[in-house]
């Protein structure tokens, strides 16, 4: 069997993942099993990453969307106390699911028919690029956008400390 | 056609089924999970045209790391935000958070 075909087989498989745990992280009922359709999905993303020759992307992906977003929406669940079931059980009106719809299909399709319009010239095997090179990347170009990053992270755990915080002993 | 647009359909999808959540949901983490799937369709985009076409890879990697960094502060600020709608609505349903409506 050749590479191209096992590729080619790995993105379809990739794609179902994403594409079923999508749905499931959008329509499902309960938020548990939402939560679990966005770790499929975040999985199936890695391999796509895996595909396009990008290790350190798919390790990232799994290090930080996988391991540490999917605990903070945990959290997040459990500090709601949203119920396992219910929570999203009501059903919407018919104007609720029409502008859903509509909220899919319109920035994918315009998005979709201007990729497959406007398709670049692509390479036929992804480039490989070496983890030193994206250091000294960071480390020289790029240094103002890694430092401000730095700066959103902080910002947002202390202002997340700051909202959250209750005073002992007031109620 | 070129492997790219079938990555960048992909993409697309993503920031599709991450819009649907985010009209369709009407609880506050249901909204955050939906932020969460459009992000991914993001970095997916970016990675897909930096390794793909003649760009700087470095650029694309990096920004995709970027959108990850992104992804976590989004996250950490909407958890400390559930937790104060939580406290005072007594629930994170978003037709409760709507003390400024007319």
């Amino acid at each position: 069997m050749s590479m191209e075909l096992v590729g080619k087989i790995a993105f379809w498989f990739y794609t179902l993942v994403i594409v079923s745990g999508g749905a499931l992280a959008v329509t499902s009922p309960s938020l548990v099993r939402a939560m679990m359709g966005l770790i499929a999905t975040l999985f199936g993303v890695a391999g796509m990453y895996l595909l396009l020759n990008a290790p350190l992307l798919a390790f990232m992906q799994l290090l930080i969307y996988v391991g540490a977003v999917s605990v903070l929406i945990f959290f997040a669940i459990m500090f709601t106390r949203a119920s396992a079931e219910g929570d999203e059980s009501a059903e919407g009106g018919l104007w609720v699911q029409a502008r859903s719809v509509l909220a899919f299909a319109l920035p994918a399709g315009v998005l979709g028919l201007t990729a497959f319009l406007a398709a670049p010239a692509s390479i036929p095997v992804p480039v490989e690029v070496a983890a030193d090179k994206l250091g000294q990347g960071l480390l020289g170009p790029y240094t103002l956008a890694f430092e401000l990053i730095s700066i959103v992270l902080l910002a947002a755990m202390a202002g997340a400390v700051l909202l959250a915080f209750e005073k002992r002993g007031r109620k | 056609m070129s492997p790219i647009t079938w990555y960048q359909f992909v993409a697309a999808l993503l920031l599709g089924l991450g819009l649907f959540g985010l009209v369709s949901r009407r609880t506050l983490v249901g909204m955050l999970i939906s932020v969460e799937l459009t992000l991914n369709g993001a970095g997916l985009s970016i990675a897909a045209a930096a390794q793909l076409t003649d760009m700087d890879a470095v650029l694309g990697q990096l920004g995709t790391l970027f959108v990850m960094g992104l992804a976590a502060a989004e996250a950490t600020l909407v958890l400390a935000i559930l937790v104060i709608v939580s406290r005072r609505f007594k629930n994170t349903q978003t037709d409760s958070v709507s003390e400024l409506r007319g």
